[in-house]
């Protein structure tokens, strides 16, 4: 069978686009302005892992086919007000695709809102963080793409809600080799893309301190444990001087953190873990940080697939996380 | 019974409390009411004089009087004094207790922030003020019990079943293999460890119940082990 999830030349997007399919499209933003409007949402990214392994291209982008939708997926735009309807709207079976530019206000707004949006959780809700490369950071700015009219935009979220038929059901689910490691439990006061006085074993304590003092690789995440789904919030910069930690992701009151145990061999970590599903992986993405870090560039993950994004979507912001959807009979 | 008896019965005005004032003009569509307390006297407006009370006016949405929005101004009495009264709203609450019964009562049911908005001409900001302050536990119920519940599926617990309390207190625990399902419930059990009201609490049971019985099929693995309970 066909794979629904692709890295291909932008030539061979342009077709599926111009045949009518409906997709969801990952690439450079050059890559992206060279395609044809059409039945496609996109998002700003150059980095990939594709079936020959983990890759930088300004030359191709990553497309996922929707297909065995009950209707035509509906495609808009959603800004910082209407973004918490975005469950109410989804189609009452099926999936809706959500894709966000990094560092824009609406990013901020749905990390730290979205657990309490209507609806929230009933319907699947699967997505990423639009980045750019990271020679251009501070440069560019990520965008997400509307492709029926081909606007290009910083500051709205893109969706694509996929209506299935009665006799099938989307399923989201994740990946994450990282687990609570032996040290102290963590938990903050607010919720915040970044933090200081915080709880550290129960007692009034400083989250910049406590990674200095303990020598703490900020490659290794913050996670808490979700009843049993382990959630990352990955560490962007600590700062000694004001004593102050930044996030990728918000830090929840509530929720009890601890720094992640460290990794042995990612790739081999990751291949051990990937589900073994019999049914296909409709659409899926991983962290660029697990790019990174992992150094997967020319290495391959396996049958998961998919952009690196700046962040995923698996109903809320994750980190540092591979989320997959699948629709079961 | 005298027609300004029978609006005082429909909005839940009792006495010793009266609608001293009256207006249809501030809103369109909207009709205003200032409830004080009877002095005992004959008074100006419906007919026992007011007493005028101590502290700031505050203002809440009451239930709606027809197709029209009804909000009642009042200065709030003493804590002592304001048990049992439903016209009166909490400190900072965009409604009054009858219209969050009544909003509630639409939750369990599972209809929307958009029809109940839609239905009710609530303004959307003001329905996730209240909805937000619920959730953290700085708003109650006070009391009255709603009574919507959602239909069961054929192997989900009914919405009254204790297994759901006990779940979301963390009680009972159970292996769950649906990440949505684990999502939401550590936030109903974060939500449910800080909200005292036990009307607010029913809402949350109802609200684990109702994605049980939406997502049954995907959650044979889970039911079987509320069964075995």
């Amino acid at each position: 069978m066909k794979p629904p999830q692709a890295l291909m030349p932008i030539a061979r997007a342009a077709e599926l686009i111009a045949s009518g399919h409906y997709l969801s499209i990952a690439g450079d933003e050059a890559a992206l302005r060279q395609l044809p409007l059409g039945n496609w949402i996109g998002g700003t990214i150059p980095y990939f892992m594709g079936a020959d392994g983990g890759t930088s291209s300004c030359e191709q982008v990553f497309v996922s086919e929707i297909g065995g939708f009950s209707t035509p997926p509906q495609l808009r735009f959603y800004d910082a007000a209407t973004l918490p309807q975005i469950c109410r709207n989804a189609p009452d079976n099926g999936y809706s695709i959500l894709i966000l530019p990094a560092f824009s206000a609406i990013h901020a707004s749905f990390a730290r809102q979205a657990p309490n949006y209507e609806e929230m959780y009933l319907k699947p809700l699967i997505g990423w963080v639009a980045g750019v490369h990271l020679d251009a950071l501070g440069q560019l700015a990520p965008k997400v793409v509307l492709g029926s009219t081909g606007e290009f935009s910083a500051q709205h979220a893109v969706v694509m809600d996929v209506a299935l038929p009665a006799d099938k059901f989307a399923q989201i689910d994740i990946v994450n080799l990282f687990r609570p490691g032996t040290g102290s439990s963590i938990t903050f006061f607010d919720t915040g893309f970044s933090a200081g006085a915080c709880q550290i074993n129960g007692k009034p304590g400083n989250l910049a301190d406590y990674l200095v003092e303990h020598g703490i690789d900020r490659r290794l995440p913050l996670v808490a444990d979700y009843s049993g789904a382990m959630i990352n919030v990955s560490i962007k910069h600590i700062d000694p001087a004001t004593q102050r930690v930044e996030f990728y992701a918000p830090v929840f009151p509530g929720l009890e953190y601890r720094i992640a145990a460290p990794l042995g061999d990612y790739l081999a970590e990751f291949k051990a873990a990937l589900p073994q599903l019999e049914r296909e992986i409709s659409f899926s993405c991983n962290c660029i940080l697990n790019y990174l870090y992992s150094e997967l560039e020319g290495k391959r993950t396996g049958q998961v697939i998919g952009p690196m994004t700046f962040g995923e979507i698996g109903y809320q912001l994750l980190n540092q996380t591979l989320v997959y959807l699948s629709v079961t009979e | 019974m005298k027609p300004e008896e029978v609006l005082r019965q429909a909005l839940e005005i009792d006495a010793p409390w009266q609608i001293v004032r009256m207006r249809n003009d501030l809103g369109k569509g909207q009709i205003d009411l200032w409830v004080a307390r009877e002095s005992g006297r004959s008074g100006w407006f419906f007919g026992a004089r007011a007493e005028v009370g101590h502290g700031h006016e505050q203002v809440w949405r009451h239930i709606n009087i027809g197709n029209a929005r009804c909000l009642v101004h009042a200065v709030p009495p003493d804590d002592n004094d304001q048990a049992g009264l439903q016209w009166l709203g909490e400190a900072e609450q965009p409604f009054s207790r009858a219209l969050a019964r009544q909003i509630a009562g639409m939750f369990m049911e599972g209809i929307t922030f958009q029809a109940i908005c839609s239905l009710l001409d609530i303004p959307v900001a003001d329905l996730w003020k209240f909805k937000h302050s619920l959730d953290n536990g700085k708003a109650g119920l006070s009391g009255q019990r709603t009574t919507a519940s959602e239909p069961a599926g054929s192997g989900v617990p009914e919405a009254s079943d204790p297994v759901w309390e006990r779940l979301l207190d963390g009680t009972i625990n159970i292996e769950i293999r649906v990440l949505s399902l684990k999502l939401l419930l550590t936030k109903l059990r974060e939500q449910f460890s800080i909200i005292t009201d036990g009307e607010v609490r029913l809402l949350k049971t109802h609200e684990m119940q109702r994605y049980f019985v939406r997502h049954e099929k995907l959650l044979g693995h889970e039911l079987a082990q509320l069964a075995r309970l």
